[in-house]
């Protein structure tokens, strides 16, 4: 394990902190160079330089540690990031009911089938140093799509408590009531990711490609795996989005179908909703 | 007289309906939420075919009580017994429907006035035919109306049509939210008197909130006045008023 470590610590390593030092050099500059601007964000730009730089060493140690180790390990490992994720699209989430646990379901949900769909059909190579670097980019990325999901269905349903409850008196079932709310929200968790799959190649081009070219695969075959990625990507957002308002749908409602999700103060209807049971 | 005793204020309308069973009654109706009571232990029976107004000043818990009537809201402590049945046995989609709700502002969904309509039966698995949607428009004073996107209307006409879209659904009770309050003088008499027909034609028990009382003196036959979530008076409709 140690001779691993070392192995890590050898000369390509001094090299990558040698680069991260001019990376580091030309934020400064950056920053001294708003600050002629009267925008401080000095003390930020060092303070997330700083906890930049230790937290990707220290996830290269891990992995560097890790790299050998079963895969339940690299899964181990994805399970704790999503209990982080968790943790943060729970925080966004204001005024949603338990939004931790709920959360923490619908990001496992959409990771959790997408990357074991990658690794049966061979898509994710079986090894933790792969594993967890592209399961922890679906991690984040479903993180998002709950907090979004979450966030847009709140506010859907709050400017629309009328039609909502203008369903429910006419005997809709809460499904019904606010099933274009839960439209519009996994719309709204989709939409980044759409459009990072509509722009991929033309406006960026990203990590996993250039790591792989960089690392001398065949640039096609790099371009075709990051298509699949962000794919995949879109994939487990898609499942997020649906299993975090389903989930929510189910707590904003009473057993005796009432409302429970109000606005804390009355707002004005907002033109535009498509109704219960209608396309947006 | 006008009285808080709710069985005084039963028998004398009783009598002025001809007493006819109970449609509706509530049982020491409370709701209160963080500590404020909204609803304060009220009892009132309400018949077939009486209109029952509500009257009390702003926040003095009139819609909270009307949304307890049809389980929009959960009670905190009574409930409601419905055709004799207790509400909460009753389904509330199924309560709903026979429950019917106008609210103060018509909150009507995007499309057009026929999808409007045919909502309400769509939840029961019905299909409206476009001669009944012809006919609630024609009945609630919008021939030809059908095809209309409800954007275009006016406040008066969203009115009419979330009361025809409550009709199709043919509730024996219709529970009324202010319905004319944020309407026009012109718009609010048309409404009133609309309401009016159509309630008597049905023969519909109707609970209705107005802050007007000359428009509960021409509508109902009993007033019932609530003052901080109780209610506190309680009688034929000219005799409440007159003692008020």
């Amino acid at each position: 394990m140690l001779a691993e470590v070392m192995h890590s610590l050898s000369r390509d390593v001094l090299e990558g902190f040698a680069q991260a030092g001019v990376a580091i050099g030309l934020c400064l500059v950056v920053a001294l160079l708003c600050r002629r601007f009267a925008v401080h964000v000095e003390r930020e730009t060092v303070v997330s330089l700083a906890r930049g730089l230790a937290q990707m060493t220290l996830v290269g140690l891990i992995l560097a540690l890790l790299l050998q180790r079963h895969l339940l390990v690299g899964g181990f490992i994805l399970l704790a990031m999503t209990g982080a994720a968790a943790l943060t699209a729970a925080r966004r989430a204001q005024g949603i009911p338990d939004a931790l646990r709920l959360s923490f379901y619908s990001i496992a949900a959409g990771s959790g089938i997408v990357v074991a769909g990658m690794l049966t059909t061979g898509t994710l190579a079986a090894n933790v140093a792969t594993l967890v670097p592209v399961g922890s980019m679906i991690v984040a990325n479903t993180m998002n799509a709950c907090a979004q999901a979450l966030e847009r269905f709140r506010a859907e349903v709050t400017a629309h408590v009328g039609q909502v409850e203008a369903g429910l008196a006419l005997g809709a079932d809460p499904a019904v009531a606010v099933a274009p709310c839960m439209e519009r929200a996994v719309y709204a968790s989709l939409l980044p990711r759409l459009d990072m799959l509509k722009s991929l190649g033309l406006v960026w081009i990203p990590g996993v490609m250039a790591g792989m070219v960089v690392s001398g695969a065949s640039p096609l075959y790099a371009g075709i795996y990051q298509f699949v990625i962000v794919a995949m990507i879109l994939a487990a957002s898609g499942i997020t989005g649906l299993v975090a308002t389903l989930l929510i749908r189910a707590r904003v409602f009473s057993p005796a179908a009432q409302l429970l999700l109000r606005p804390s103060e009355p707002r004005p209807v907002v033109a535009g909703y498509a109704g219960p049971g209608k396309e947006a | 007289m006008p009285t808080n005793a709710t069985t005084q204020g039963i028998l004398t309308a009783s009598a002025a309906l001809g007493g006819q069973g109970i449609a509706l009654e509530a049982k020491h109706l409370s709701r209160a939420i963080a500590g404020k009571v909204l609803v304060d232990d009220i009892s009132v029976q309400v018949q077939p075919g009486e209109i029952l107004a509500v009257v009390g000043p702003s926040g003095a818990g009139k819609s909270s009580f009307l949304r307890l009537l049809n389980r929009l809201d959960e009670p905190t402590g009574g409930t409601v017994f419905f055709q004799g049945q207790d509400y909460r046995t009753i389904a509330p989609q199924t309560l709903r429907r026979r429950v019917g709700m106008v609210m103060q502002m018509a909150s009507l969904f995007p499309g057009t006035v026929a999808d409007n309509i045919a909502f309400g039966p769509r939840q029961n698995q019905k299909t409206i035919a476009p001669e009944q949607i012809l006919a609630l428009l024609g009945r609630v004073g919008l021939p030809g109306y059908k095809d209309r996107d409800v954007s275009h209307l006016s406040g008066g006409e969203a009115q009419r049509v979330s009361l025809a879209r409550t009709l199709a659904n043919d509730p024996v009770v219709l529970l009324l939210d202010e319905p004319t309050s944020a309407l026009d003088d012109a718009s609010e008499r048309g409404i009133e008197g609309l309401l009016l027909s159509i309630i008597r034609e049905r023969q519909m028990t109707c609970v209705m909130i107005t802050h007007d009382m000359p428009q509960a003196t021409r509508i109902a036959h009993r007033t019932m006045i609530i003052e901080a979530g109780k209610m506190v008076a309680i009688g034929l409709t000219e005799e409440v008023l007159r003692a008020g």
